[in-house]
């Protein structure tokens, strides 16, 4: 179980995150949603030991990874960039085999285009053992095509694997289709906790409201 | 055309002057990059990718003294090595010592300025995405060093480039002495001073093939990293 309580991060006597009381059960996949500025990659990166908490205590596992919302291409082909830090690399090519990169394996990482690269950065990420995966927009730079990959690789090493997923994301869609529960911020406060179809078409709160409506387009 | 003769005929006459001179020139620009570059770079790397209280101002002071008058850094080395100084009984003053010394003085701030606004920003998301998949903080910094090398070494040409074509400093504290401490700007600046315009050129045209064999290797290393 993953517990948040009383956290805070605060910028320049600016508070970007705010969050009273979370708790996220072993196994689930959560999707967190908001604005841009809401405060969604600094909850990831919290969590993720990147940045330092105001205030508050956490409760995590041991074993978390996290991939940014910026992907990078190292040097090398997809294969090394996979492997990076002897990874295993029998299931590094099985990866971009399901992630439909394997014709590209022994091309330079800097050449893929935005969408092959973030399919690349979740090879990078999925080829590891994790308790906790913490995702920042994970189809933001891919097609339709591509984001119904990442969101099954996901879903299967999730099912493989009993790790709790994290996400951020801007796509309802992604919300509805890979996670159990949505929670969407706004200004850094938890606005809407619940299933993401029932907050969907349930909106309680007039901001929630509005925020749905304009997601939905 | 006639200094371009003449520096071609200084290069290929093996003449015993001019090869200590470019030997004392090539043996100081080396010492004072690589001292500059082992100060500097680890700062830098600091500075780039650590918050702390007076970091903003620590980088103007480094800005600043990025453009540091050499003849000023000259000057404070002078005061601190003369016989009255603090450091007088060393007995450095007009040797290569105090000339590496000056240079590093005058060096290490671009090493640190241009290491640190490189590291601030190419290196955040190397560390963001190595940290997220659980790489330990050396296989970090390989990393980052890897990625990073064509710019490191374009800090390094630009701190060699700095230390070779520097005069006002080596001057002060040199002494522009024949046989001991005369560089090829030193030397340059002699000529023009006599009157000789045509000699001074043909030394300023062998320092501009020393730079560009220089920048020519480099480029190559550079090359070679990017191909791999």
């Amino acid at each position: 179980m993953i517990n948040i309580t009383k956290l805070k991060k605060e910028y320049r006597e600016r508070t970007v995150l705010d969050i009273d009381k979370l708790e996220i059960k072993d196994g689930e996949m959560l999707a967190v949603a908001g604005a841009n500025g809401s405060g969604k990659t600094t909850l990831l990166k919290i969590l993720a030991g990147q940045l330092k908490k105001t205030d508050g205590e956490l409760s995590l596992p041991e074993n978390v990874l996290y991939m940014p919302q910026q992907s990078y291409a190292f040097r090398g082909n997809l294969l090394e960039n996979i492997t990076l830090g002897k990874a295993d690399k029998e299931k590094g090519e099985k990866l971009l085999e399901k992630l439909e990169l394997s014709h590209l394996k022994d091309k330079k990482a800097v050449s893929l285009s935005g969408g092959e690269l973030q399919r690349l950065s979740l090879c990078r990420i999925l080829v590891r053992k994790a308790e906790l995966l913490l995702l920042d927009e994970p189809t933001s730079a891919c097609d339709a095509k591509g984001a119904e990959l990442v969101v099954e690789a996901i879903k299967e090493y999730r099912k493989e694997t009993g790790c709790t997923v994290i996400m951020t994301t801007h796509s309802p869609a992604l919300a509805i289709n890979a996670a159990d529960r949505l929670i969407i911020l706004n200004n850094g406060k938890i606005e809407a906790d619940g299933e993401p179809l029932k907050i969907l078409n349930e909106p309680k709160t007039d901001w929630a409201k509005s925020f749905i409506a304009g997601w939905k387009i | 055309m006639d200094s371009f003769r003449q520096a071609f005929e200084l290069l290929f006459s093996l003449d015993k002057e001019l090869m200590q001179i470019i030997g004392v020139t090539l043996r100081m620009s080396f010492f004072s990059t690589t001292i500059s570059c082992i100060l500097g770079l680890p700062i830098g790397a600091l500075i780039g990718t650590k918050s702390f209280k007076g970091k903003s101002f620590l980088k103007k002071l480094i800005h600043t003294l990025m453009g540091l008058p050499p003849v000023v850094a000259g000057l404070f080395v002078y005061m601190l090595f003369t016989h009255y100084g603090p450091f007088g009984s060393l007995n450095l003053l007009f040797t290569v010592k105090v000339m590496v010394i000056a240079q590093v003085i005058l060096i290490t701030p671009i090493v640190i300025g241009l290491s640190s606004s490189f590291i601030e920003s190419t290196s955040k998301p190397i560390i963001e995405t190595a940290r997220g998949i659980g790489l330990k903080n050396g296989k970090i910094v390989k990393l980052c060093l890897s990625e990073g090398r064509t710019s490191l070494v374009s800090i390094v040409l630009s701190a060699f480039g700095r230390s070779i074509a520097e005069v006002g400093a080596v001057s002060i504290v040199g002494g522009n002495i024949q046989w001991k401490t005369r560089v090829m700007t030193t030397a340059i600046m002699l000529e023009t001073n006599k009157g000789k315009f045509s000699f001074a050129l043909a030394l300023g045209i062998i320092l501009l093939i020393i730079a560009f064999i220089v920048n020519a290797v480099a480029s190559f290393i550079v090359k070679e990293a990017k191909d791999d």
